[in-house]
């Protein structure tokens, strides 16, 4: 079990953005319409089309399935612990239970929403960061999140 | 009139036959991204492929630095579906045949 400690208003916060996520990925309906999207779903042959688009067909569907459930699970278990609740104080904090099962739908929920917000900011290397554009504040503090879940699971 | 020319193509082939079995013959590439971060990917490496913290964390840097690494290697169907996992991880992966 790893218990997650957050502020209400970073939980709020992350509730909106895996609902925006949710949202998105139901409102497109083909992944190359949407480069974020795409990124979700990689070409895994870029030498050969033919086998490139026989790959996408058959893994396109359960992968992205696969995302609207894992964020769906990061919003139920923030709303099961009451973090994401519209009342209570922005700066108060909230313990927030995760199971090694919802951990890892957290970690694959954050690493997937970094992948979509760094592709609508035209992130192409580790030195793309404008500090003064608030959205990688976003992409920052996900990346806080997603580290402390990551030693968390694995102290050894 | 029975003295026959190999065709090209045909030595290619028997080439082909003759490969030893067992030898992978695909493998599953992981990509550099700058999204990723080292610790996720490392996690990833140990998680799904069962890596020490040292080889999970060798593999990381090897695609960091070099831009790419082979992470497994076997027959295709199995690549795929490294690659596919990979890719549930949000990892950037894709098969190839493995360079002779």
């Amino acid at each position: 079990m790893v218990m997650l400690t957050i502020t209400r208003i970073e939980a709020r916060h992350l509730a909106d953005l895996m609902g925006q996520f949710v949202d998105l990925l139901q409102a497109t309906e083909d992944a190359a319409d949407d480069d974020a999207v795409a990124r979700l779903v990689p070409d895994a042959y870029p030498d050969d089309p033919h086998a490139g688009r026989e790959f996408r067909h058959a893994t396109e569907h359960e992968l992205l399935d696969r995302r609207r459930d894992d964020a769906n699970r990061v919003l139920s278990d923030l709303e099961a612990s009451g973090a994401s609740a519209a009342e209570g104080a922005d700066d108060a904090v909230v313990d927030v239970a995760l199971s090694p099962d919802d951990a890892r739908a957290w970690m694959r929920s954050l690493a997937a929403l970094r992948l979509v917000i760094a592709s609508r900011l035209g992130v192409a290397d580790e030195d793309d960061h404008d500090p003064d554009d608030p959205r990688f504040g976003v992409y920052d503090w996900l990346g806080y999140r997603l580290d402390g879940l990551v030693h968390a699971v694995s102290a050894d | 009139m029975m003295a026959r020319v190999a065709h090209p193509d045909t030595r290619e082939d028997v080439r082909r036959e003759d490969a030893p079995a067992g030898i992978p013959t695909w493998q599953t590439v992981v990509w550099n991204d700058p999204v990723n971060l080292m610790s996720y990917v490392v996690h990833v490496f140990r998680e799904y492929f069962g890596f020490s913290r040292e080889q999970a964390t060798r593999l990381m840097l090897a695609v960091h630095h070099e831009g790419h690494a082979v992470a497994a290697g076997g027959p295709r169907e199995q690549m795929e579906r490294r690659a596919q996992a990979m890719h549930d991880y949000g990892l950037w992966a894709t098969v190839r045949k493995a360079p002779r």
